[in-house]
């Protein structure tokens, strides 16, 4: 009785355990520890405290995740959203520059990112018929394009006004406060896609689109708010990335999007649409980010690293595919 | 049935719309600065796009599967810096030799890509943006924080600059060209490869129920796609006479970009030859136009952009006229 989510409707109880364990969420915390163990044995300064220092510059990468996961469960696609990032960070330093008070500089940000999120959902939504691939690569060139022209010749800017982001940097204790943001959204996103009425919409909308359509599932509202929902979430990012990195330039946030969408691939959300679970999506952000902080740590060459890590990802979408192969073989 | 009249035929064909388009485009600027249309004018647009226009091909075939492909100007890199090294030691001296290297890079490379989502079962986007990590760090790998420039490519770099392939009348690099889109004309139209591309695109289920080994058929169009770009790999670095780690990055994004200017869908089985070459040279004109008639350099990513949005926007209003035309025949 599996449906294309994956999901039977079989009422007899299994073991919780053996359950949970099995499922893909459970391997991906044995993983997580496993990837701790392996760093902590190769580099020896891959302590709580060094990895909670350089865990916020890849941080602000998750906020992408968690719209980015709706994105997918819907069955699209976003890659315009490192674009994005770029100008909701330049829009930030430069008004900040300006003399503007932070928090107008912070509705400011958000506000161009929530535009940008709104020109990809108004076209999706006005051509149906369109690949959100595509359109989301045309508006990719022409926001950070925007970008690049309120940059001007200097294709850069530096913060000088940092008062700002340096309170959006600070710490409680050893924990920076973009640490709690993220756990604290991220729990609001998982909490929206299993429990409510608009998260289980995602579900039936990636699985048949014209199904939902037909019992009743507004989903148009449904795709124009999760685009939406990604541009916002892109400006917070990018409020974050230029807390840390003090200024951005026209290849600020290149390749945010596929790092968005392999941390939410290789937690088991399935670019198909309708299938995977945002708590796996978190869980692999981190495998990630650790991994990266564990190698970068012992002066591994970056494009090493990248090979390793798409290597994972292709690993971790086909082993499912050729462990249900086999038992597929089996059966017959 | 009536027959089409040729007027009806010409008008209700995507490619004429877009030879009209890439007409207008070229009259408009011709108008501005009437030393665009001179043939060294053209012909130098011809070789600088060679690369796009070739790849376009392979990516025609790709997306008629169903398919798609963001690895390619990885596996490009790959190939051409591998060639580029070789010619920098002084390993290889013959020109051809270096050809058929950097086209068995490729073609590896597409192989591999192929396997993983022929039997593999891996979504297309996933697998090929896992391999576009891998195959660019590969391309450093081999770079070695080196590059080859001008004066290491040594006899290389000349091809690009004689013509004796072309019987001294036509640049080596635009024989390649042609030769390529002849070949692809043919094998598109009339052999049974081509012909079975198309059935795969159009209904999987039905082609592989019909006798058509679909696995079959996608390995080995991904393979086609990786030759392609192994080509280009060696062709880019004789046209631009140098061979870097990061050459071409990004790039597939225009590539994907021709394709479905030239009205190729994305979900695959609809698409021509014709209108690949179309879309690759609307682009290139684009490119090659805007400063011409003026318009900023900081300007010409978004212009370019908002043109790619404006014509896949233009192609599906033109695809909803001509269903409602059909429609409107039959009910009379």
């Amino acid at each position: 009785m599996a449906g294309k989510s994956g999901r039977t409707i079989d009422a007899t109880p299994k073991d919780v355990w053996k359950k949970n364990i099995l499922s893909w969420e459970g391997m991906l915390v044995i993983l997580f520890l496993l990837i701790n163990i392996f760093c902590r044995c190769i580099s020896p300064n891959y302590t709580v405290a060094n990895v909670l220092r350089e865990m916020p510059k890849y941080l602000s990468e998750i906020f992408l995740l968690f719209p980015m996961a709706y994105i997918l469960m819907l069955g699209e696609i976003d890659i315009s959203v490192g674009s994005t990032v770029c100008l909701s960070a330049t829009i930030a330093c430069i008004a900040s520059n300006a003399g503007i008070p932070f928090p107008i500089v912070i509705v400011l940000t958000i506000l161009t990112g929530a535009i940008c999120g709104m020109v990809n959902g108004c076209i999706l939504v006005k051509f149906p018929e369109l690949p959100s691939m595509i359109v989301t690569l045309g508006t990719q060139i022409v926001f950070r394009g925007i970008a690049e022209i309120i940059l001007g010749s200097g294709g850069s800017v530096s913060v000088t006004n940092t008062a700002g982001f340096r309170a959006i940097a600070g710490k409680i204790g050893p924990f920076p406060y973009i640490f709690f943001l993220v756990l604290i959204s991220g729990v609001v996103f998982i909490v929206i896609s299993m429990k409510t009425m608009f998260g289980r919409s995602l579900y039936a909308i990636g699985s048949n689109s014209r199904t939902s359509f037909y019992s009743g599932i507004k989903v148009k509202k449904v795709k124009f708010i999760v685009f939406t929902l990604m541009g916002v979430f892109a400006a917070i990012a990018a409020l974050f990335l230029t807390s840390s990195l003090y200024g951005a330039n026209t290849t600020t946030g290149n390749g945010f999007e596929m790092d968005a969408i392999a941390m939410a691939v290789f937690g088991g959300i399935a670019t198909t649409g309708g299938k995977g679970r945002l708590i796996g999506g978190l869980i692999s952000a981190f495998i990630i980010i650790c991994l990266r902080i564990g190698l970068g740590q012992i002066n591994m060459n970056p494009q090493v690293i990248l090979i390793i890590l798409g290597a994972l990802l292709i690993c971790a979408v086909l082993l499912p595919n050729i462990s249900s192969g086999l038992k597929l073989k089996k059966k017959s | 049935m009536e027959k089409k009249s040729l007027w009806k035929k010409i008008t209700g064909s995507r490619e004429a719309s877009l030879v009209i388009v890439l007409i207008v485009l070229c009259a408009l600027i011709s108008i501005k600065n009437p030393s665009f249309l001179a043939l060294y004018n053209i012909l130098e647009i011809l070789k600088n796009n060679a690369v796009i226009m070739i790849m376009a091909l392979g990516m025609l075939c790709v997306l008629l599967i169903g398919g798609i492909d963001i690895s390619i100007t990885s596996s490009l890199a790959f190939a051409g810096m591998t060639v580029g090294m070789l010619f920098k030691n002084g390993v290889i001296h013959n020109t051809f030799l270096g050809f058929i290297i950097a086209m068995a890079i490729g073609s590896a490379c597409g192989f591999v890509i192929g396997l993983i989502i022929a039997k593999g079962n891996v979504t297309p986007i996933i697998a090929t943006m896992g391999f576009m990590y891998i195959y660019r760090g590969f391309a450093y790998l081999v770079a070695n924080s080196q590059w080859a420039g001008a004066d290491a490519l040594g006899g290389f770099k000349d091809f690009a600059l004689e013509s004796y392939l072309g019987f001294g009348v036509i640049n080596n690099v635009l024989v390649i060209v042609i030769v390529c889109y002849i070949i692809f004309f043919i094998m598109m139209k009339w052999t049974k490869f081509g012909r079975n591309i198309y059935a795969v695109g159009s209904n999987a289920e039905a082609a592989e129920i019909s006798g058509i080994h679909v696995a079959r058929v996608k390995l080995a169009v991904y393979t086609l796609m990786g030759l392609l770009a192994g080509l280009c790999g060696a062709l880019a670095v004789t046209v631009y006479a140098s061979a870097q780690p990061n050459m071409m990055q990004n790039k597939e994004m225009d590539v994907i970009a021709a394709c479905v200017i030239g009205g190729v869908s994305m979900s695959g089985g609809r698409g021509s030859v014709g209108g690949a070459l179309l879309g690759a040279l609307i682009l290139a004109v684009i490119a090659k136009a805007l400063p011409l008639v003026g318009i900023d350099a900081l300007a010409q990513n978004t212009v370019k952009g908002v043109i790619i949005i404006a014509v896949i926007v233009l192609n599906v209003v033109t695809q909803r006229m001509m269903d409602k035309n059909n429609l409107e025949r039959r009910e009379m």
